[in-house]
């Protein structure tokens, strides 16, 4: 009996394994691709990343601009060298804040997007449904600019996928946020990992 | 202020394809990268003078952009309707005509500026058609459409140019250490004698009919040469390219001349795989694949002959890839 019941949960979290095995294994390499060529661009000629999203979305935003600021040249920290200029939008909660209480929360990106926007930046959004309407409003803003728009989604991809250059898609039945969700933050570290090598190589 | 810049390209496979008189009747191809040279245009708002300023090598200074005799940004001014209060500059990383597709990249930085100064955002599409346009219908410059979209788009690209004036695009996605590994397999010299395309590229046109067959095998060679380069197979991809040389010097006669052959058969005497001259010929760069642990000796023989050659200009030309195509890299007003 003591056996049966690790066996059960063992098909359970194995279950949870292959899911995520199997949905990974449908994301695009091509626009992942994409989305790398779009950084190394954007690094090129130093311009900014800024990197949204709500919820889990965000805390994977708030994730990879660490690790592209900071992970990326851990190796290097000490060197002279051009970094990332990643930004977590918006950049304080009392913007947050001011922007949803004042004038909605579909403008909480949109709206501080605006202050620092330039036409060598890149904006990676992040949203499981692809269909948030404060995520699509920035990307709008963006499109505006004509800055490249790397776009993280799940589901059916939304109304965001169509919007993206690079259209880095976990397609998964709707509701699926912890596979959505797993996924990106496994692709944030690969694209982390890329350019830590790529660093290292040019140093 | 404004300031737009595009890249240079070096171009592998496929020149020549890209001229009407060839993809109207099989679609041509090229693939080519871009590198970490650039030009770069300010453009300047200057409403108290009333004036049109243009500086390069000289400066003008005139009342109407047909009083110009930069006939680039001349055409390009009246094409868009600019009449007055603008100041135009150019830089550039690397001396003009190099054969690095230099003058299309002015036009592509040109356009993308111009457009940034009237409120408009032309995506890298748009500027490379919109350099076309002003290059080859407006100026009427027998040249083809490679370098515009090569410099507008940046990075490694494959480009195919449609029947019907299309030109559709697919990026050659290499890591960056098979970047790294082709640059340690490339050699690149600036020859110091700078052409005219041009002169070459109306010869080129006029025997377009005889050399269809030469050119369709180069347009249907450009995937292969993809595949060797995502493969990091250097040796196999600098075989092609000394077939394409070969294959290209029979085009047009002044696409060669005895130095450069002496030149190019030196470095394949010493190690290198294959190589080219890039730009329609006739100067411009010097381009190798070599095996890296061959690359020394190649430079050193290559660069001796030049200099017994009297080519005071020869030099190599140190570079790297870059994934950037044309951006606005400054402006104050936005």
């Amino acid at each position: 009996m003591f056996i049966a019941m690790t066996v059960d949960m063992e098909k359970y979290i194995t279950n949870f394994f292959n899911e995520i095995n199997n949905h990974l294994k449908l994301v695009s390499p091509v626009e992942i691709a994409k989305g790398l060529k779009i950084l190394e661009a954007t690094y090129e000629r130093d311009g900014r990343i800024y990197v949204i999203g709500n919820g889990g979305s965000l805390a994977i935003a708030r994730h990879f601009v660490g690790d592209l600021n900071k992970t990326v040249f851990s190796h290097h920290l000490d060197e002279k060298i051009k970094r990332f200029q990643a930004v977590a939008l918006p950049t304080t909660d009392s913007e947050l804040t001011a922007w949803a209480n004042d004038i909605g929360y579909d403008m909480v990106f949109a709206g501080p997007l605006k202050n620092y926007i330039q036409e060598t930046d890149t904006l990676v959004a992040i949203s499981t449904s692809g269909n948030s309407p404060n995520i699509i409003k920035a990307v709008k803003v963006a499109k505006e600019f004509g800055i490249p728009v790397i776009a993280l989604t799940g589901f059916d991809g939304g109304e965001l996928l169509p919007l993206a250059d690079a259209k880095i898609f976990v397609s998964t039945e709707k509701g699926k946020y912890e596979i959505v969700e797993s996924i990106h933050e496994i692709i944030c570290h690969l694209i982390t990992k890329y350019f830590q090598e790529l660093i290292s190589n040019r140093v | 202020m404004i300031i737009a810049r595009a890249p240079l390209r070096i171009s592998f496979v496929g020149g020549g394809t890209d001229l009407p008189d060839f993809y109207r009747r099989y679609p041509g191809r090229v693939i080519s990268a871009t590198i970490d040279k650039f030009i770069y245009v300010l453009v300047n708002y200057i409403p108290h003078t009333k004036k049109v300023i243009v500086k390069y090598r000289v400066t003008e200074s005139v009342d109407h952009p047909w009083q110009l005799e930069h006939t680039r940004v001349k055409t390009a001014l009246s094409n868009l309707g600019i009449e007055r209060d603008i100041e135009i500059g150019s830089f550039a990383d690397i001396s003009a005509k190099a054969g690095l597709g230099s003058s299309s990249s002015f036009s592509v930085a040109l356009l993308k500026g111009f457009n940034a100064f009237l409120g408009k955002n032309l995506n890298k599409q748009e500027v490379a058609e919109a350099a076309c346009r002003l290059e080859i219908e407006l100026l009427k410059e027998p040249i083809g459409k490679q370098d515009q979209y090569a410099s507008a788009f940046g990075g490694f690209n494959i480009f195919q140019f449609n029947l019907d004036d299309s030109v559709e695009f697919k990026p050659v996605l290499l890591s960056y250490n098979k970047k790294k590994s082709l640059e340690a397999h490339s050699l690149l010299f600036f020859t110091g004698v700078i052409r005219d395309a041009s002169s070459v590229l109306s010869e080129q046109k006029n025997n377009i009919q005889d050399k269809f067959d030469v050119l369709k095998q180069m347009a249907d060679s450009v995937f292969e040469f993809e595949k060797y380069l995502l493969d990091g197979d250097f040796e196999n991809a600098g075989k092609m390219l000394d077939e394409g040389w070969q294959r290209k010097k029979s085009l047009a006669s002044k696409i060669s001349n005895n130095i450069f052959d002496s030149l190019y058969m030196t470095g394949l005497e010493n190690g290198a795989w294959g190589g080219k001259i890039l730009g329609a010929g006739g100067g411009g760069c010097l381009f190798f694949m070599v095996p890296p642990q061959k690359r020394e000796g190649v430079k050193e023989a290559v660069i001796n002959l030049a200099r017994k050659g009297n080519m005071i200009g020869f030099e190599e030309l140190p570079f790297k890839f870059t994934e950037c195509g044309v951006d606005i890299v400054y402006r104050d007003d936005r």
